[in-house]
């Protein structure tokens, strides 16, 4: 934790950007973003496709490396510690996607796991698929019979399993019922509410008021605003939120 | 952590159709081909044994007669299969596998089935060689080219990078993943190979426990060159369609058109000439003599014979005269003999390294060599057949000569032996050569093959370092 700088809550951050800088051949995707979330803070990153908030994920994945600045994860870089910054982490992408020919609980066996979790055993693992959601008859199922709000519960499932530190969505819910998304955001909740540091890149205003403790608004890679969800209402926030992403600025 | 990986690829590809349904086809065309070889291999072992039987009663019973005319009656020299040889039938098909030993000739083989064959038949003549060249490597790039490619493809690799998992734990689990499941089709066949070993092995001299290990060995670093390229082209392939494109195309080259242009070019840098060609330069020189190889002159061997033995005529000669000429005669064609079919076998000999240095560009050029030669049916036992057939061949005449030209009188042509001269010329008793011989003989083989798999391992390992993500 030494080489991290305090949260806004005071709480030494999970997740931590500073001056984070990535460029694609000549254009820069991420440009100096500075951010900081705490243990039980649910960060929500808005902006339209291209803003940035995928390259952010991707760089606290340690899956591309930055053009400047640094990525954090409990206070390792990302660049120079990437196994021990991954054990840290959680991530559920927009679409889970899992092997085909196993089953769900085989699935989250095998992520858990990786993740470096062991072997845990199968009633333990039926209990983190039914706490994720997943109905227990399906559990045992083969993942080709599965939809795909199914698949994502076993991705939160493979997060809970990990038992990390810090949480990355990305579009999370995306493509999934309003039935999907409340239970997903519950989810969310409760990992919160353990303490996880959450951060998620989103489309959906609705759901960053609902699921967020601070909201990011991201345009051509750079964080525009800052805000926090319980200053701001529903209306508020689409109305800043437009007004940020529809100004002249285009990428550089 | 690595065997979380490899109980999953070993789960996730035993459960996938296309797995199940390729590797039944590929694992009957194996053990079909290893028993049909093997019942081959058998019968000819039981046709070998009854046919000696027959020729050696033949000599032993061809009645009295001139010890020449014994020498021109002849006898038959079979080249015993080696157990691994229904493994790998390797040249013998086309050069053939008996001889027929007679005065002043020296034959070409007999019993080429390929010499036979339509086209069509030597295609549906798969032998496990063959399975084990061709259908096994196709097999490993189908399982392996999309290890990373089509994870990449699906998103899964993301979320597997993203658990903290490393690139080389992942390849490596997936490579012995892959094995497992490989090992499925393959070890059975070992099992039967092996068996069928143990019930087939006639000649414990050529140790073929020891050559079936070796060669065992062989196809394995040659499976797992397959293996590394596959993931080292799937690490780095934009697609899995790109990564399947590309292995096809190196296996289309290692299997077909590497092994044929190899064997094209050696022949072309060391040209052999046709069978007509050699038999009118050898019935040429034969006729006339060559260089300082002259034929026997018959008035000048009477004159140093009657000059040996101080007498004036030849019917006062205590031996037969026309026997020494004949031996003399003998002797002459022998040195032609051994200035073309040397020059000829050298040609091989080049051509063959040559080959094994063109196994630089595909791996199948290496393990074909090596697995004819450690089945026993390479070029190299061909010639150690020959030569042992055709020194053979010259110790019978130098008998048959030897006994006309001690037991008869010049012009004394009722001389007939009997068989107790039949009965004293041993039957051939050939030894393969030792496993030591066959393994000296492929050094480079084994050389390239080693370098193929130590490069294969270190550019898969360099592909994967630096793969990506999406």
């Amino acid at each position: 934790m030494t080489e991290s700088q305090e949260s806004h809550t005071g709480a030494a951050p999970l997740l931590e950007a500073r001056g984070l800088t990535k460029d694609y051949g000549g254009t820069r995707a991420l440009d100096s973003l500075d951010l900081a979330i705490a243990p039980g803070e649910v960060y929500c990153l808005l902006g339209p496709n291209g803003a940035g908030k995928t390259t952010t994920i991707n760089l606290f994945l340690g899956f591309v490396a930055p053009s400047a600045g640094q990525a954090l994860v409990a206070g390792l870089n990302v660049s120079t510690h990437d196994r021990e910054s991954k054990r840290r982490l959680a991530y559920i992408p927009e679409q889970v996607m899992l092997y085909r020919n196993l089953s769900g609980i085989e699935n989250l066996e095998y992520f858990a796991a990786l993740g470096g979790q062991g072997s845990l055993g199968r009633e333990r693992l039926v209990e983190i698929l039914v706490e994720a959601g997943l109905d227990g008859d399906a559990a045992g199922r083969r993942v080709s019979t599965y939809s795909k709000g199914m698949r994502q519960k076993v991705g939160i499932a493979i997060a809970i399993a990990k038992e990390a530190d810090a949480l990355l969505l990305d579009e999370p819910t995306s493509g999934l019922d309003p039935t999907a998304s409340s239970e997903f955001s519950a989810l969310v909740e409760r990992l919160r509410n353990r303490g996880v540091a959450v951060l998620m890149a989103t489309h959906d205003l609705f759901r960053a008021k609902d699921t967020g403790t601070r909201v990011g608004i991201m345009h051509y890679g750079r964080l525009v605003t800052e805000l926090s969800t319980a200053e701001v209402g529903h209306a508020d926030l689409e109305r800043i939120y437009l007004e940020h992403v529809s100004d002249n600025g285009g990428p550089r | 952590m690595i065997h979380h990986i490899v109980r999953k690829e070993f789960a996730d590809m035993i459960r996938d159709g296309r797995f199940r349904w390729s590797a039944i086809l590929v694992g009957s065309l194996l053990l079909v081909s290893l028993a049909h070889g093997w019942v081959q291999a058998r019968k000819a072992s039981q046709e070998l044994t009854a046919a000696q039987a027959t020729a050696r009663e033949h000599w032993e019973t061809q009645g009295e007669k001139n010890p020449h005319s014994a020498a021109h009656y002849g006898v038959y020299a079979f080249k015993p299969r080696l157990a691994l040889s229904f493994v790998d039938e390797g040249v013998d098909p086309f050069t053939g596998t008996s001889v027929w030993l007679e005065a002043h000739r020296q034959n070409d083989f007999l019993l080429r089935p390929a010499q036979d064959a339509t086209a069509a038949q030597r295609i549906g003549a798969l032998t496990a060689a063959q399975v084990l060249q061709h259908l096994v490597p196709l097999l490993i790039i189908l399982l392996t080219f999309g290890a990373f490619a089509s994870e990449r493809e699906r998103g899964t690799l993301r979320q597997l990078l993203a658990t903290g998992v490393g690139w080389r734990e992942l390849a490596l689990g997936k490579a012995l993943g892959a094995s497992g499941a490989l090992a499925l089709l393959l070890v059975p066949a070992a099992v039967a190979g092996a068996a069928a070993l143990v019930v087939a092995s006639p000649a414990p001299t050529a140790s073929p426990l020891a050559r079936g290990a070796v060669l065992a060995g062989a196809y394995l670093a040659y499976f797992v060159v397959f293996l590394a390229l596959s993931l080292a082209v799937s690490a780095r392939a934009r697609s899995s369609r790109t990564a399947l494109v590309f292995l096809l195309a190196v296996w289309v080259v290692n299997g077909l058109v590497a092994p044929r242009v190899a064997v094209d070019l050696s022949k072309r840098v060391y040209a052999t000439p046709s069978a007509f060609e050699f038999a009118r330069t050898v019935e040429r020189e034969m006729a006339d003599g060559v260089e300082d190889i002259a034929p026997p002159d018959r008035d000048e061997s009477t004159k140093r014979l009657l000059a040996e033995y101080g007498v004036e005529r030849v019917e006062d000669l205590p031996i037969n005269a026309v026997g020494v000429y004949l031996q003399e005669s003998e002797e002459f064609s022998n040195r032609i003999f051994d200035r073309n079919y040397g020059a000829l076998w050298d040609a091989f000999r080049r051509q063959g390294i040559l080959q094994e240095a063109l196994a630089a560009a595909a791996p199948s050029i290496a393990v074909r060599t090596l697995s004819m030669g450690l089945a026993g049916t390479d070029v190299e036992q061909h010639r150690h057949f020959a030569e042992a057939a055709e020194t053979y061949r010259r110790d019978l005449m130098r008998q048959m000569n030897g006994d006309m030209t001690e037991n008869s009188l010049t012009g004394d042509f009722s001389y007939a032996a009997g068989a107790e001269l039949w009965e004293s010329v041993p039957p051939l008793e050939y030894e393969a050569p030792p496993l030591g011989w066959v393994l000296g003989n492929r050094i480079l083989s084994l050389a390239v093959l080693g370098a193929w798999l130590a490069g294969a391992v270190l550019l898969a390992s360099a592909q994967v370092r630096r793969a990506e993500v999406a």
